[in-house]
């Protein structure tokens, strides 16, 4: 993120602050999640012993499956940090985007020049075919009637 | 059990003697006590249908096994006998727990768990993880289900952002705060009003269709989905040249049908996201055309409201003004929505043709060549296109461009269209039109007098200004003739001085309506009073009607020949009189013969005639008596529609005639 990166080029003390926080709280949620996904992991590996009595195996397979539900919603978390860190990215460049912006204001000032020039052109070069045309044609015979 | 029953009949409980013994006394059995009474009870459970049961089975089983070795057995025959012995022995326990529960005399003193066989510890072990097996398969199965859909969330997700961040290299794409959670939207727009015309007096409403929203589609990738008829397009004609009901060509609405077709139609898979988003795109910027449109739409409508040059509303309402420009011409600027592109393909076709064809005007004035009548309403309209692209130019250039280039700091902002200082944008452009008009029917009556004498040359010259237009009609004096001419001359500055003299120019400019004609070769007009003309070529100005033009045109011609053959003349050294139209030669005995030019614009064959006339030393009157038209009178002869060389013949013969004369 560029406002995490960039503390005395542009942006405000307020927002470097804040982009801070955010991203400390980002690697708190990545920290936190991840943190569940190997912990309920560990559970389930450690689960795989099989013991006497089978009440105790059906209690076990419950708990397999909350920790299992517990590891997809962690992921599932993951990704939707994955998601707020692309939206960042979209609407948080703006070094990048003004970038490109200019460059597409002079890519479309030259076009337009350069349709300018060739608007120009095509009118010179009009103006001289309609001279010529003009020339050719009131020089010819088939322009004028038949004159008993 | 069978179906026999066997019943059990208790003694009577009375004491029975047991025996007597010699002495008298009499012996009873003893009391039994209670356990022993429950023993006894006990006891009388029979089992053996059991055990005959048991017995029996076997039996059977052998002689099974025995019949059957060949034959495939069940591989679950011997777990489903298992069972029923199991469910057997249970049934045996429950019933003899329920007896002992029924029965208070019995009662359960306790129960010790039997010593388990190690089959069935192992069995026990092997149940347990398989049980456990089970379990952790069925997690797979979940783990399994559950990557795949976050695998397929991922890839949506990915699409539909590398679509966004595409668009967002041309659009600007703005984040929109929701108030419901776990929207699917996320809750993007698209921004496409230009913010920085939100200062102007011109524009201040921004369009409804500024934002759009961003939405997903089935396949996860964004969308954009517009409501019908919510693009608009401008549409510009002539008032009875155009119909105003006519959907605008050139397959706008064609290109917005179909991309709305392709956003219905989204769930394709053929179609790339390449392409898609290019589709987008091309919405996106039919939207942005929308906007515009409408704004200029808007501009107009409030300039109209304004008094200014060249603005005359004749009609207004909804999304339509009507203007008249003049000269009985009204032209249309509306509003019409994007129709269906398929439903209109008749008229797109139509329209296009006569879209395409540059100078449709000219082409009607072919066919109707010699007809004055109404059709001279119709010509001369420029093509509908071109107009269009006109009023949008000069609204961007003068509204968009300008407001750039200012500088924000001014609080009022000047928009350079105020209706006191002169015409605004649409007056501008009323003008523009007005003159537009106006100089083609300049044009096709200079080329209808043009086109009929041979040695009239017309040459347009572009001015590249709006109001202004510029021709030149040149009257060239055939090469040949100038040939003849330097072979008897001898210095260069002669053949200079001829060069300069082989031709004559008639300008003729044409601002908004005014026609101004200038011309050289005519005589002064001073001198025309004192009945002698001065050899200066003086340049003529003067403003005339389109009417006149003809007439003008073709009198400047032939006041040009003649002053060609009066130079002619005295390069050969023969004196002649030069009027407007006339060149006279004096003969022996004061006789004059006069080479007199007639113009009638209505001449189809040429416009113009010469005569020849021969006036003896005692007429005084110097007119031409011009009712004697078949040329029959001894005094005039009608030469008719004459070239330059034979006027230059006719020259040379005139000129001998006075020389020959002379000598005599």
């Amino acid at each position: 993120m560029n406002k995490g990166t960039g503390v005395g080029t542009g942006p405000t003390a307020a927002a470097a602050a804040a982009a801070a926080q955010k991203q400390k709280t980002m690697m708190q949620r990545v920290e936190t999640d991840i943190a569940v996904i190997v912990d309920n992991f560990t559970q389930l590996v450690n689960v795989a012993q099989v013991n006497d009595p089978p009440v105790r195996n059906s209690q076990e397979s419950f708990m397999m499956e909350m920790r299992a539900a517990r590891m997809v919603q962690a992921a599932d978390s993951l990704l939707k940090l994955v998601s707020e860190l692309k939206q960042t990215a979209i609407f948080s460049g703006f070094a990048s985007l003004n970038d490109h912006v200019e460059q597409r204001t002079t890519e479309f000032n030259q076009q337009a020049e350069r349709t300018d020039r060739m608007l120009a052109r095509i009118g010179e070069e009009a103006a001289a075919s309609l001279k010529e045309l003009e020339s050719h044609y009131y020089s010819s015979a088939q322009r004028t009637p038949d004159t008993a | 059990m069978d179906g026999n029953l066997e019943i059990s009949l208790d003694k009577l409980p009375i004491k029975r003697l047991e025996s007597i013994e010699e002495n008298g006394v009499e012996r009873y059995p003893s009391d039994s006590s209670y356990d022993e009474k429950r023993v006894s009870l006990i006891r009388r459970i029979d089992f053996a249908w059991a055990l005959e049961d048991d017995e029996e089975r076997e039996r059977k089983k052998r002689q099974k096994k025995s019949s059957k070795d060949a034959s495939a057995t069940w591989q679950w025959q011997s777990m489903v006998e298992n069972l029923q012995l199991a469910h057997q022995e249970l049934s045996v326990i429950i019933d003899l727990i329920n007896t002992v529960d029924a029965n208070d005399a019995v009662t359960v003193a306790g129960m010790t768990r039997p010593k388990p066989l190690p089959n069935e510890v192992l069995s026990d072990l092997a149940a347990s993880a398989a049980t456990k097996l089970q379990c952790y398969r069925q997690l797979g199965k979940y783990f399994k289900q559950s990557a795949k859909a976050l695998e397929e969330q991922i890839a949506r997700e990915a699409r539909f952002y590398g679509a966004l961040i595409r668009l967002q290299q041309n659009w600007k794409v703005k984040r929109q705060r929701l108030a419901s959670a776990a929207s699917s939207s996320e809750g993007f727009i698209i921004d496409l009003f230009d913010n920085s015309l939100y200062d102007s007096a011109a524009m201040c409403r921004p369009s409804s269709l500024s934002t759009i929203r961003v939405d997903h589609d089935s396949a996860g990738m964004l969308a954009i989905n517009l409501p019908p008829n919510s693009c608009r397009s401008l549409h510009f004609g002539f008032l009875g040249v155009h119909s105003a009901d006519i959907p605008k060509e050139l397959g706008k609405i064609r290109t917005r049908g179909s991309v709305e077709q392709c956003t219905r139609e989204r769930e394709k898979e053929s179609v790339s996201d390449d392409e898609y988003i290019k589709e987008t795109h091309t919405l996106l910027r039919e939207v942005h055309q929308s906007i515009f449109d409408d704004q200029v739409f808007e501009m107009l409508n409030r300039e109209a409201f304004n008094q200014s040059i060249g603005v005359n509303v004749t009609g207004i309402r909804e999304n339509y003004l009507q203007l008249s420009i003049g000269q009985g011409n009204t032209l249309f600027i509306s509003l019409v929505p994007s129709s269906k592109g398929d439903d209109q393909d008749a008229a797109n076709t139509q329209d296009s043709e006569s879209a395409i064809v540059p100078l449709d005007s000219f082409d009607n004035v072919k066919l109707e060549e010699g007809k004055h009548g109404t059709s001279k309403r119709k010509w001369g309209f420029p093509n509908r296109t071109s107009c269009e692209i006109y009023l949008q130019q000069i609204v961007h250039e003068h509204a968009f461009v300008k407001a750039k280039d200012k500088p924000n700091l001014s609080g009022t902002r000047v928009s350079g269209q105020s209706g006191k200082d002169g015409p605004g944008l649409l007056g501008h452009f009323c003008l523009s039109l007005a003159h537009r008009i106006f100089s083609n029917r300049v044009l096709v009556e200079l080329e209808n007098v043009v086109c009929r004498v041979p040695y009239l040359h017309l040459m347009t010259h572009p001015t590249w200004h709006s109001q202004t237009s510029s021709w030149t009609i040149f009257l060239k004096v055939p090469q040949s003739i100038l040939h003849a001419e330097s072979q008897s001359l001898k210095s260069d500055f002669q053949n200079m001085k001829d060069a300069v003299k082989s031709q004559f120019r008639t300008k003729v400019v044409v601002n908004d309506d005014r026609i101004n004609v200038e011309g050289d070769g005519a005589p002064n007009v001073v001198s025309l009073f004192k009945r002698s003309s001065e050899n200066i070529s003086s340049v003529n100005k003067y403003e005339c009607d389109l009417a006149d033009l003809p007439v003008i045109i073709l009198l400047q011609a032939a006041s040009q020949v003649i002053c060609w053959l009066h130079e002619e003349a005295l390069m050969v050294g023969i004196k002649t009189n030069r009027d407007f139209l006339c060149l006279t030669f004096e003969l022996e005995q004061g006789d004059t013969v006069s080479l007199v030019a007639h113009v009638n614009p209505e001449d189809i064959k040429g416009g113009i005639t010469w005569w020849l006339v021969m006036e003896d030393g005692s007429t005084d009157d110097w007119k031409l008596q011009m009712d004697m038209y078949d040329g029959a009178s001894e005094y005039r002869k009608f030469l008719g529609h004459l070239t330059l060389d034979v006027l230059y013949s006719t020259l040379m013969d005139l000129v001998s005639l006075c020389g020959g004369g002379r000598n005599h």
